[in-house]
């Protein structure tokens, strides 16, 4: 018996080595990738990669179902797990094989360089939905930005009618409402006035719920460690151009880490760190420690962008201490600077949702594309279904029921009933009935459904309908706004990406100190990192090539205005 | 004359013989050669991409040639010295810290009597070798936290200190604090293979041993250590190799401004200016550097092992 | 013979106690925190705080976990390939270590460096991909199996076991006239048990744990896809809030979060693992003594 056991085992692993050489001929090669299925009922099924992290629904998801007997087709997401998307997107292109469609985040320019998607410039004109999604000013930027091609489709920078945005997302200042409450509701624009309060504040509060109330926390872990050093270019009233700030009339791009605001900016946040406003481990916490503190309500302030402490708002609010979240506000360092913190959704010219060239059913797929854009497809994406998931009054307006709110706050009940393609081609905004706007939690009526009491107060006591109000918005829209996008398509063989590189270990490495160090180091402290920073730091390429591109931006939009004859 | 022939022919004869003497090792081993040139020698083709300006959509031979550049790009950057600094130190501290705690957590284990306690706490031992390093970093830091962290509310109960130390803040603890968290994970799961070759050790010697009046100390000295021996040096010499890789997740998550000098280690750099900047050929450049490093070390120690009558890989 | 009541052994008693006993406390509370968190509500999870004991109870986040469709196939998938792995790996490198112990061998010493080579340089991702998808092993089972299927580090480990037992009994089987297979199977591979259980559970935990084979070869298909990539992909999907600005959903959102989820996944990958354990830890914890050779 043991014999029969050890020959069958030799055998077995004789046999697997062997099949593992001779393996190579058989249908390994054979990919499930590019090719288009269907399902049973003959609904395309096309394949997409997105470059982020997400979720992946179930095929027998209700509103998938829906929209696939709308539109005749449907797609199956994949997302970014385990790696970088430039890894992962690299190790796509060297194999040569694609699902039909991706999204390839910040791997977008790899794409291109190695061909990998359909140009589609040439198509567009046939699909009216997709075209509809941007002006003629906005596909021919695309376009130029592109060497006269279409390779993607943004996803995120169509907004139809007015913009209904109601909470704020982007970057801020955020303070807790009870802190407001108790100070009567005051005007906050700069930034001594925000610390003053919150020390105040502080000071009769030292305890929250048994713990150490903390003035202000800063995030710095890793990549998300913008929030810490990109404070200066908004102080200074300027836009969330990510990169640089720019010039208006010169069209120079310039470093904002060697501004004077950005060394009174940090000599402030010494100080406040020397009397005990500013949390100590700021420096050393990692991403999970500053929800955790954020959660625990005992944070008054911090400066950051709504979706990375998101989880922690939640937390607060199925905690009951709504009067701990927080409220927005734009800050500067000289009352007589306008800010400009709140962005118009803006286009992206570098990314989007692209059909790679393992796609062989290109048309089917605009078509797909096409058909959840239209109006009915695009109200099954957010609303759902009517009757099921909203309701609609007399007067046209849409609106959910108790039950209803109450589901889609359920992500359990969400992952089964609706999917929303948040990541192919899509609009915000209004829909054409001018009622009802795309997006429920944007509905203003529904919005003020989800406020209690606290929400109501600090709004009516600033004046405000929405949290985006608190926010002044970029005016105006510069035509080469967000310059940022221009710093994805660097590679280390690009001297401005090395500086890139090097100015984060720069400032990775200063800032932390600059303000730990506390004031009486402080000036000793700046000097040095300056020096660090000349020296290290080539940030007159950096500078140029930004400008460069600034330039370039100015001179397509002027061109296209003038082509487009709407000069 | 004869004489001369007589020997080369015998020794050409010897050679055939010896092989058709051998056939069966030769024949079993053959396989393995075949298998181990085609999945691990065949695709070091790759390497040339270190020699290039790779770009992923172009085949392997269409690419732009740039000799030694990536190389010479490397070894001129402060970084990339810095950073084989920080991984040579951080992997000696954990060799070092490792071996002497496996083994000595092998040897306690082995020194107890009671079965069921040992396989207790054995079980119990491994479990966070199991915990991914988000996890262990997670505890870590709260550990070390400065209001809530155990060790300095201790250290501060004790009056040893009387301001909470702030430990990640301070480029010197670093190296140590990876060294201990690699302790915590890792001794259990790397006790394994000493109990394991303690297992085969006869358990004569010991009674023998004992009726000579050892006592439990000079049995571990004189019986248990020398029969691990063998496993032991294995180990040692195989870790020497992997100096280069102190790891990339620990340092990677513990690390932050403060200390980033003393944090990064080459896997992070090669993150850092290779993969993240799209540049293939830099990741592979700083991996063939490693490669090499790693062949001449192992070869070295092996000849020393060698030397010093223990036991060698080769 | 009398026992002695020796006092260093007593001191060394007490010592090992209170080292094993710090040890056990040590690691035995990463895990009873991680349990505890997996029981908890995953917005209070993230609130820190919390130690042994979970703070507001709940299934949800193993429910989120397992009710994931692919799972089951998943589950399979890694199951058949820890199975299938952990054999011909194991038999297989069990084998070339016996032939590589072999002094007599000529070609003993370069075949030994070209297999400890591999343990040290990487052709690299790229390379690696290409040249596995080239010889077919994308979207395949195999590819769990082959690639990798001798790993040095386990090599070295059994040969050093078997250069320790005693030539003697190699030797009076060849003079039976037993072949090398043959004594291999007979002779050898039974005495070898211990380090056979644990090259065993490091090929069987390392089967276990992989998902970046998956991702890679298999990321698109369903059929073969592993319980750790699933996993993998489920934690992802929860970690992609406070990743991006774009995903930014309203009011509420989940009651899991990336905390709670990956403590549940955490203890359902090693579960299994916890309670193979004990079958191969006899092997090597209680020790064998070599049948009556005297040397």
């Amino acid at each position: 018996m043991k014999k029969i056991v050890k020959w069958s085992l030799t055998a077995l692993s004789c046999a697997a080595l062997l099949a593992g050489c001779g393996g190579g001929n058989g249908n390994g090669s054979e990919s499930d990738q590019g090719q288009a299925k269907t399902d049973a009922d003959g609904t395309r099924v096309y394949s997409a990669f997105m470059g982020v992290a997400g979720k992946e629904l179930p095929e027998d998801n209700r509103i998938n179902v829906a929209l696939a007997d709308l539109v005749g087709a449907r797609a199956e997401v994949t997302w970014l797990t385990g790696q970088t998307a430039k890894e992962r997107i690299g190790v796509m292109i060297a194999g040569g094989e694609y699902p039909d469609m991706m999204d390839a985040s910040d791997a977008y320019s790899q794409m291109v360089d190695a061909g990998g998607f359909v140009p589609l410039e040439d198509y567009i004109d046939d699909y009216p939905n997709i075209k509809a999604l941007y002006t003629d000013l906005e596909w021919e930027k695309i376009k130029a930005a592109n060497d006269g091609h279409i390779y993607a489709i943004p996803q995120f920078s169509s907004v139809k009618g007015e913009n209904m945005e109601t909470n704020y997302g982007q970057q801020a200042f955020w303070i807790q409402k009870r802190v407001l409450q108790w100070a009567n509701y005051p005007q906050i624009t700069t930034v001594d006035e925000y610390f003053d309060l919150i020390n105040a504040y502080a000071a009769e509060h030292p305890e929250t719920d048994g713990q150490p109330t903390i003035g202000f926390e800063i995030l710095t872990d890793d990549w998300r460690y913008f929030t810490l050093e990109n404070p200066p270019a908004f102080l200074a009233g300027y836009p969330n151009d990510g990169a640089a700030i720019v010039n208006p009339d010169t069209l120079e791009a310039k470093v904002y880490d060697t501004i004077p605001e950005a060394k009174a900016y940090f000599q402030k946040l010494s100080e406040q760190y020397d009397k005990g406003t500013v949390d100590p481990e700021a420096f050393t916490a990692k991403y999970d420690q500053y929800i955790a503190k954020l959660s625990s309500g005992r944070v008054l302030g911090m400066v950051d962008q709504y979706w990375q402490f998101e989880q922690a708002v939640n937390s607060l609010k199925s905690q009951g201490k709504d009067e701990m979240t927080y409220v927005p506000f734009g800050l500067v360092l000289d009352p007589s600077v306008q800010p400009q913190y709140k962005e118009v959704p803006s286009l992206n010219t570098n990314g989007g949702l692209g059909i790679t060239i393992s796609n062989d059913d290109v048309e089917g797929t605009l078509e797909f594309l096409d058909g959840i854009l239209s109006e009915e497809a695009m109200i099954l994406r957010t609303w759902g279904e009517e009757g099921i998931d909203y309701e609609i009054d007399e007067n046209g307006k849409f609106y959910r029921t108790e039950e209803q709110r109450a589901n889609w706050i359920n992500t359990d009940w969400v992952d089964t009933n609706a999917i929303d393609y948040g990541y192919l081609p899509a609009y915000k905004g209004m829909y054409s009935d001018g009622i009802n706007s795309v997006l429920p939690h944007e509905q203003l009526s529904e919005f003020q459904k989800n406020l209690v009491d606290i929400d109501r107060e600090v709004l009516a006591a600033y004046g405000h309908e929405k949290w985006s109000d608190f926010m002044a918005v970029q005016d105006p829209v510069t035509p080469w706004f967000p310059i940022y996008t221009e710093r994805d398509s660097w590679t280390s063989s690009d001297p401005a990406g090395i500086a890139k590189q090097k100015m984060t270990e720069v400032k990775m490495k200063w800032l932390p100190k600059l303000v730990m160090d506390g004031p009486e180091k402080f000036e000793a402290n700046w000097e040095a990192y300056m020096a660090d920073y000349e020296k290290n730091v080539d940030y007159k390429v950096y500078e140029e090539k930004l400008t460069e591109e600034v330039k370039r931006r100015v001179e397509v939009e002027e061109e296209i205005l003038e082509k487009l004859g709407q000069e | 004359m004869d004489a001369t022939k007589d020997v080369t022919v015998k020794k050409k004869k010897t050679l055939a013989t010896r092989m058709w003497q051998q056939k069966e090792l030769i024949l079993i081993a053959l396989p393995f050669v075949v298998y181990i040139l085609v999945f691990n020698y065949a695709p070091l083709m790759g390497w040339l991409m270190a020699f290039q300006r790779y770009r992923p959509g172009l085949g392997l031979w269409e690419q732009e040639w740039v000799g030694l550049e990536n190389f010479k790009m490397l070894f001129s950057d402060a970084s990339f010295i810095r950073v084989i600094r920080n991984t040579i130190s951080m992997s000696l501290i954990n060799l070092s810290l490792g071996f002497f705690f496996s083994i000595a957590f092998a040897v306690m284990l082995n020194e107890l009597k009671n079965r069921h306690v040992k396989k207790i706490i054995q079980t119990v031992s491994y479990l966070p070798h199991f915990l991914s390093w988000i996890i262990v970093t997670g505890i870590v830091l709260d550990v070390l936290s400065t209001e809530t962290g155990v060790i300095n509310q201790l250290l501060m109960a004790l009056n040893v200190i009387e301001q909470p130390i702030n430990f990640l803040a301070d480029p010197k603890y670093f190296w140590w604090i990876v060294g201990f968290s690699n302790v915590w994970k890792s001794t259990g799961w790397g006790s394994i293979i000493y109990l394991s070759s303690m297992s085969s050790i006869n358990e004569e010697l010991y009674e023998a041993a004992e009726m000579d009046g050892a006592n439990r100390l000079r049995k571990i000295w004189h019986i248990t250590l020398p029969g691990i021996k063998p496993t032991i040096f294995i180990l040692l010499l195989i870790n020497i190799g992997n100096i280069m890789n102190a790891g990339f997740e620990v340092q990677y998550l513990l690390g932050n401004g403060l200390v980033q000098e003393v944090s990064q280690t080459i896997d992070i750099y090669v993150l850092r200016y290779g993969i993240s900047l799209g540049n293939y050929s830099l990741a592979t450049a700083a991996g063939i550097f490693n490669s090499v490093i790693s062949v001449v070390l192992i070869t070295l120690a092996n000849k020393f092992s060698k030397a010093a009558g223990e036991e060698s890989l080769f | 013979m009398k026992k002695k009541i020796v006092i260093s052994d007593m001191v060394f008693d007490i010592v090992k106690w209170i080292f094993l006993l710090f040890f056990f406390l040590a690691t035995i509370y990463p895990i009873l925190n991680t349990l505890a968190v997996s029981f908890n509500e995953g917005l209070d999870a993230i609130r820190g705080g919390i130690y042994i004991l979970p703070r507001e109870f709940t299934l949800d986040n193993y429910r989120s976990v397992l009710s994931k469709g692919s799972l089951m196939t998943g589950a399979y998938n890694t199951v058949l390939r820890t199975v299938i792995g952990t054999v011909t790996q194991l038999f297989l490198t069990a084998l070339l270590a016996f032939v590589l112990s072999r002094k007599e061998f000529m070609f003993r010493t370069p075949i030994t460096l070209l297999f400890i080579f591999t343990m040290y340089f990487n052709a690299g991702l790229i390379p690696n991909y290409l040249w596995l998808t080239r010889l077919g092993f994308a979207n395949t089972f195999w590819v769990y199996v082959i690639p990798g299927m001798i790993s040095a580090f386990n090599l070295l480990v059994i040969r050093t076991y078997i250069r320790g037992l005693p030539e003697s009994l190699v030797e009076s089987a060849q003079i039976d006239g037993a072949g090398y297979f043959t004594i291999f199977m007979k002779v050898i591979l039974p005495l070898c048990k211990p380090v056979l259980a644990t090259v065993a559970l490091f090929i069987a935990v390392g089967q276990w744990n992989s998902w970046f084979d998956t991702m890679l070869y298999n990321g698109f298909s369903e059929r073969y896809t592993t319980l750790q990539y699933e996993l993998m992909k489920l934690l992802s999907s929860v970690t992609s809030q406070g990743a991006n600005a774009n995903d930014m959903k309203n009011a509420g959102g989940s009651m899991v979060t990336p905390t709670s989820i990956r403590a549940a996944t955490t203890i359902i990958t090693a579960l299994p693992i916890v309670c193979l354990y004990p079958f191969l830890q006899r092997y090597f914890i209680s020790g064998l003594t070599i049948g009556g050779v005297k040397e």
